[in-house]
């Protein structure tokens, strides 16, 4: 079966004051298919929230497209008119923001807000509209629905509120859902259980899910493919069980180090050095060199890395890619 | 790190949530007017007026325009208020005059508004060549001294009711205009905004229903503030000469009566005190509207 969306070599620039395109995502290709997950991982500043914009085509001002191409289902995305790209958004695609706070309209009722995407994509009347936005509510498992539905956002948790946010992003039946870091904004317990929930919705809708997220432990469980992204650059991909079984590149190993694990016992452990840190940051916007951008935080680079750039994405394995000049030695 | 194994289809406890609808923010917003002691008296005495020039000519059945007795009439039991320097009954005036004022406020004001959202709104909204333009000519007009630009209108169009009316509306809408341009280009990039647009939102909707409500509560206050300063402007334009002659007005009646309020100061006082206590009484409903639209300036109970 061919890819729900496919992204090839995708570059986006940022035009900064002086009219020149500095490069913020560097040759990004990759696929998502119906039913599964894909994860974008990587830390702030590394390009996941712009990719995820670039599909949806809502970049910012002054972002473009420099180069690649986005295809949704045989369509190429970046080459449609605003009317159908409009179209498209919910119905063909859709997006959960990071802050459930601020992502709903303060002045409607959240069964009203729900209501009115149906109205758009399924041109169903008002009332019709309004007890197909109750049945969402109760996808979404919100408790005592009849007061909900016309509740507005303030009277609602974090956690609701980003139920209502899922229910109103698959009101179009979306065939992709992207997930831009839907649970950074709630608190443990609320992560899991709308984790749970969007495992349990794709299963029932078969959509498929692009996740953005800094959680290595959710892609451990809820991905199936994972792509780790630095500054820009897609460093490593794979299957999920694979890549965090198995990361070969440094910063993956970093990444997946700064998780904290917490083993049980009595002893309390001898060293809090368990915890690990990735030295440095990623580097700005514009100081990004042909050599690799991981570098100068690199505990593993030799001459290899510092004289040549930035190696090409490699397979290693089938379903898992490296760009790293010592990625056999490591491997080993 | 996030444990996935907790599937528990969310333990759902019957909850006893309160009984009462969800206030909506409009009336929320209502009952912290309701609140504001300023906004109240406001209000009661904006409703005296309204109710004053409706009504009056029913209580009062004298004709503004007819000479009911001979000039300067100091106020007595045939004309309340006195009569003007050609005989007019005073308080006919204010009655009729009234309702010409306050009807020109309302209607140069939503002018205003009207144009200033509609600028607003499309040059905050798509921002680029469409905003340069739009502030250029917003600029235009906020270079021009309001009364001056008004009264060249109203002399090259006619001195009657609906031109002056327009051309208050025309020289006033640059401020209403500047400031909803600046609430949506705050708005628009707000999360629920991109949310709506990544739902599938056209611009008609965003523009409408999205952005606007959520842009309105300045506009609202701005609003109200434009209507007393539209009946100033028009006191203004008459005081100058340049008010409708056929149409009783308390600013007509101000400034026909301008030059003997010496002899006769009745003729001058009551129509400057109307428009005194109307703008008083707009503004300060203006403010209960502030104090309630703006939740940033309201009190925690």
């Amino acid at each position: 079966m061919g890819a729900l969306l496919q992204v090839e070599s995708l570059n986006v620039g940022l035009r900064n004051g002086a009219g020149v395109v500095v490069p913020v995502i560097e040759n990004l290709s990759f696929e998502v298919h119906s039913g599964r997950t894909t994860a974008l991982v990587g830390e702030s500043g590394c390009g996941k929230s712009m990719t995820a914009l670039a599909i949806m085509r809502l970049l910012p001002e002054d972002f473009v497209i420099t180069g690649g191409r986005i295809v949704l289902e045989g369509e190429d995305i970046l080459s449609l008119s605003p009317k159908r790209m409009r179209a498209l958004r919910g119905n063909g695609m859709s997006m959960i923001f990071q802050e459930p706070m601020t992502a709903l309209n303060p002045l409607f009722t959240v069964g009203d807000q729900i209501a009115e995407v149906l109205r758009w994509h399924q041109g169903l009347s008002a009332s019709a509209a309004h007890a197909q936005a109750v049945e969402f509510l109760r996808a979404v498992q919100i408790p005592a629905l009849e007061q909900r539905v016309n509740a507005y956002p303030h009277q609602l948790s974090g956690g609701m509120r980003q139920r209502v946010m899922i229910a109103m992003a698959l009101a179009g039946r979306p065939k992709l859902l992207i997930a831009d870091e839907p649970t950074t904004a709630l608190d443990v317990t609320v992560q899991a259980q709308i984790f749970d929930l969007l495992a349990k919705l794709q299963q029932d809708t078969g959509t498929a899910v692009l996740l953005i997220t800094h959680d290595l432990g959710a892609v451990a469980e809820l991905a199936d493919d994972v792509l780790v992204l630095y500054a820009g650059r897609c460093i490593e991909s794979g299957a999920s069980a694979d890549l965090v079984g198995h990361p070969r590149h440094p910063y993956t190993r970093g990444l997946l180090g700064c998780v904290p694990h917490l083993k049980l016992g009595q002893r309390m452990p001898a060293v809090w050095s368990d915890l690990g840190e990735i030295a440095g940051m990623v580097p700005p916007l514009g100081a990004r060199g042909a050599d690799c951008a991981f570098l100068a935080r690199c505990r593993d680079a030799s001459d290899v890395c510092r004289s040549r750039p930035q190696p090409m994405l490699e397979p290693i394995e089938t379903d898992h890619a490296v760009s790293c000049w010592r990625k056999s030695e490591i491997a080993a | 790190m996030t444990t996935l194994q907790t599937s528990t289809p969310l333990a759902i406890e019957p909850l006893d949530l309160p009984a009462r609808p969800a206030a909506s923010p409009a009336r929320a917003a209502l009952r912290q007017f309701l609140r504001s002691p300023s906004g109240v008296i406001g209000l009661c005495l904006l409703i005296v007026l309204v109710l004053g020039t409706a009504v009056g000519p029913i209580l009062y059945p004298v004709d503004p325009l007819d000479l009911v007795g001979g000039p300067f009439t100091p106020p007595s039991a045939d004309a309340w208020l006195g009569t003007d320097y050609l005989g007019r009954d005073v308080l006919a005036g204010l009655i009729y005059g009234g309702r010409a004022t306050l009807t020109v406020g309302a209607v140069a004001a939503l002018i205003t508004i009207a144009i200033g959202l509609t600028v607003g709104a499309l040059s905050g909204f798509f921002g680029g060549a469409v905003d340069a333009i739009l502030v250029k000519l917003t600029e235009f007009f906020q270079i021009l001294p309001p009364l001056l630009f008004a009264m060249v209108l109203v002399t090259l169009f006619g001195q009657k009711l609906t031109t002056i009316t327009l051309a208050i509306g025309a020289v006033s809408w640059t401020s209403a205009a500047r400031l909803t341009r600046a609430e949506f280009m705050r708005l628009r990039n707000l999360d629920f905004v991109k949310a709506a647009r990544t739902a599938g939102a056209g611009n008609a909707h965003l523009i409408l229903r999205v952005l606007l409500p959520n842009a309105l509560p300045p506009v609202i206050v701005s609003a109200t503030l434009a209507i007393g300063v539209a009946i100033l402007f028009e006191g203004g334009l008459s005081f100058l000469g340049l008010g409708d002659p056929n149409v009783m007005s308390w600013g007509l009646m101000l400034g026909q009566n301008r030059n003997y309020v010496l002899d006769a100061w009745w003729a001058v006082t009551f129509p400057g005190a109307a428009i005194f206590l109307a703008v008083l009484a707009i503004s300060l409903v203006g403010d209960g509207i502030n104090d309630a639209a703006n939740p940033r300036l309201r009190r925690r109970t």
